[in-house]
């Protein structure tokens, strides 16, 4: 145990938070990524899921992106005959994304986010304080 | 030399404890996020204890000559972390960590840490005090 290991980790749940900020704009940007052709899938909305996992170099667990998943939900249907990829009856599919839903994971993120910083701030004043015993 | 005085012993040993919560809680903070993590905390030691068996004990401790010797160690170990029992609520994705409680931890730790090393400047002091006259 190090006095820095807590920043590592705490920097680690940053980096983490960061990427999942990263896929959910990545699902805003594609909320109208409709299909080409009428049999085609249109954009699939993207999860990110979390794991803690031993890091070597350092000796702590430290928490990562497990694997992205793609959210299974049931595409949007949208009117429009003249779309090139509309099917028999006129209908285009549209991504499985509610952005008001990304909004709210957007806000998670940003909130453990600011957790996270919280604990670097709170580590960094220990530091400080045990650096003071020298300076006496 | 310091740690030979049974308050700095018990200092150092507080604030190493204090240090390691800090990580734990750090862990907590990080994955409160990850599907299945259950907050642990570091097991609270009872520092009176500590303070008392130090005074207790001899004053002069036995040289260790050999590796094999068994002498009695003026450290204290480190403390092992527990994964918390009884949480508040649970996310649906059997996520346990709740932020606010481990901030409030978090702020206590530093509160503590923050007494700790003012009393050992204090302590330092008066040493010093002492040795000056």
């Amino acid at each position: 145990m190090d006095m820095l290991d807590a920043l590592h980790i705490s920097s680690a749940g940053m980096k983490v938070q960061g990427d999942r900020l990263r896929v959910t704009a990545q699902n805003i940007a594609n909320a109208d990524t409709a299909a080409n052709t009428p049999n085609a899938d249109p954009y699939r909305r993207k999860t990110v899921i979390f794991k803690n996992e031993l890091d070597r170099a350092s000796g702590v667990e430290k928490v990562k992106v497990d694997r992205i998943v793609e959210d299974k939900g049931e595409f949007r249907l949208k009117f429009m005959p003249s779309h090139p990829g509309a099917d028999e009856n006129g209908y285009i599919r549209l991504p499985n994304i509610d952005t008001l839903v990304e909004m709210m994971d957007m806000r998670e993120a940003q909130r453990s986010y600011e957790a996270n910083l919280g604990m670097v701030q709170i580590s960094k004043a220990m530091l400080g304080k045990t650096i003071d015993l020298i300076g006496q | 030399m310091l740690e030979n005085i049974g308050l700095m012993k018990g200092i150092s040993g507080k604030m190493n404890w204090l240090n390691q919560r800090n990580t734990v809680l750090s862990q907590n903070i990080a994955n409160a996020d990850t599907p299945g993590y259950r907050p642990s905390d570091l097991e609270k030691v009872d520092f009176g204890g500590v303070m008392e068996s130090s005074r207790n004990r001899p004053r002069i401790n036995q040289v260790k000559t050999d590796g094999a010797h068994i002498g009695a160690s003026t450290k204290m170990g480190d403390s092992k972390s527990k994964v918390t029992k009884d949480v508040y609520e649970a996310a649906p994705a059997e996520n346990s960590v709740i932020l606010e409680e481990q901030l409030l931890k978090a702020q206590e730790t530093m509160a503590d840490y923050n007494m700790v090393t003012n009393l050992y400047k204090k302590n330092v002091g008066m040493i010093r005090l002492a040795i000056q006259d």
